[in-house]
């Protein structure tokens, strides 16, 4: 029970994390800059202002984009299918779907987080922000949830997990 | 509510312009072009008069963030006259057909200090009231994508091919568990042809409970398999 719980609010971290650092524009910053991946904000005369983004390769910025709205639906459908599969999966049997929904949303974000790295602001002075740092962290939580849904078994309706070695 | 009608096609006459009104020009809004291409600016007008020997067509350009518009383009009396001395010399072409209302120029190699305002003028005498039309002109080096096509696109696109392989999943194990019901159905059946001769009144009853008891059997593998 106690294990259950403890799953779903990782699980439950992992899409918050992910939908920070999808939402908010703050994947590269400095002392008056806070930018990516919809738009950017700059501080100016003491006045933040949100201008569109210019001057960038845009199909990478498009592909990051969209890889990272697919992790985020990825996993608030894994979360979604784990809790069907904890009433529906009979007894001894490994919560696959949701693992590999998880598993592809820690493939999305990683895809998105990598291009991010390689791609933007290569030769520019600055600092990475909380969204870049917030993705990274939340590529690690999905691949161990993966993991855990791919390795888990169910033991009964009452108490619902086990060790992989139970037959 | 006749009333109303009435009221309403009244306004639509009243609203209606009289003969030798004012003349409607028609260019575009916007036109994107690619540095170095071609670009088609049309103009085209509509007038309650017939489109009269002495129609003209005049084209003005304003440059992006000037305030002065020069002349680059005029018809009239069946005679075109284009730029020979500004910025458009040697580059324009008439692709108008004046009888049919149509004034459009044809703008080669096109430049970045093309970009600006294009203003079309008709006159169809004795039809010259009438507001120029303008289309604005915008010249890039590479055509721009539009903001989250790209996106929209591979977001699309995985999920639809998730969608996709969880139907085929679905559709494989639900046609295999049909083929395993229906071989142990014609299993059933030949036993019942084998014993119809004896048993004829009761195979009715046997028919449908063997179907049962096999469907029973397969829900159980399908969760074992599950």
């Amino acid at each position: 029970m106690l294990m259950l719980a403890g799953i779903v609010i990782v699980h439950l971290t992992a899409i918050i994390l992910l939908l920070v650092a999808t939402i908010d524009n703050a994947w590269w910053t400095t002392d008056a800059l806070s930018t990516d991946l919809w738009g950017r904000w700059e501080l100016i005369n003491s006045a933040w202002h949100y201008t569109n983004l210019k001057d960038y390769p845009e199909e990478y910025l498009q592909a990051v984009q969209a890889t990272s709205v697919l992790a985020c639906i990825f996993s608030i459908l894994a979360l979604f299918v784990f809790v069907a599969q904890l009433f529906t999966l009979p007894k001894g049997q490994r919560f696959t779907f949701t693992g590999v929904l998880q598993l592809l949303a820690c493939l999305c974000i990683m895809i998105a987080a990598s291009i991010y790295t390689a791609e933007f602001h290569t030769s520019e002075s600055g600092a990475y922000g909380h969204s870049y740092i917030l993705a990274w962290i939340s590529f690690v939580l999905t691949l161990l949830l993966a993991i855990t849904y791919l390795v888990l078994r169910k033991k009964s309706e009452d108490s619902v997990f086990e060790r992989g070695d139970v037959a | 509510m006749l009333t109303l009608v009435a009221l309403a096609s009244l306004l639509v006459l009243a609203a209606v312009p009289k003969p030798s009104e004012a003349i409607v020009i028609y260019t575009g809004w916007e036109r994107h072009a690619l540095v170095g291409s071609d670009v088609r600016l049309s103009c085209s007008f509509f007038s309650w008069r017939w489109t009269s020997e002495d129609v003209s067509f005049s084209w003005t350009y304003r440059p992006d963030g000037s305030r002065d518009s020069i002349s680059i383009f005029h018809y009239t009396r069946g005679m075109a006259y284009l730029d020979n001395k500004g910025p458009f010399r040697d580059r324009l072409e008439f692709l108008g057909d004046p009888s049919r209302r149509d004034g459009s120029i044809l703008l080669k190699n096109l430049e970045f200090s093309d970009n600006g305002t294009f203003t079309c003028d008709a006159k169809n005498p004795p039809d010259i009231v009438g507001r120029a039309s303008s289309v604005r002109l915008l010249v890039f080096e590479k055509v721009p994508i539009q903001a989250g096509v790209i996106t929209g696109s591979i977001i699309g696109a995985v999920l639809g091919l998730l969608l996709l392989i969880v139907v085929i999943y679905y559709l494989m194990r639900f046609l295999v568990a049909r083929r395993v019901f229906s071989l142990s159905v014609s299993k059933h059946g030949k036993k019942k042809k084998e014993g119809s001769q004896q048993r004829q009144g009761s195979a009715p009853p046997a028919d449908t409970a063997k179907p049962k008891a096999s469907e029973k059997k397969k829900l159980e593998s399908r969760k074992e398999r599950k």
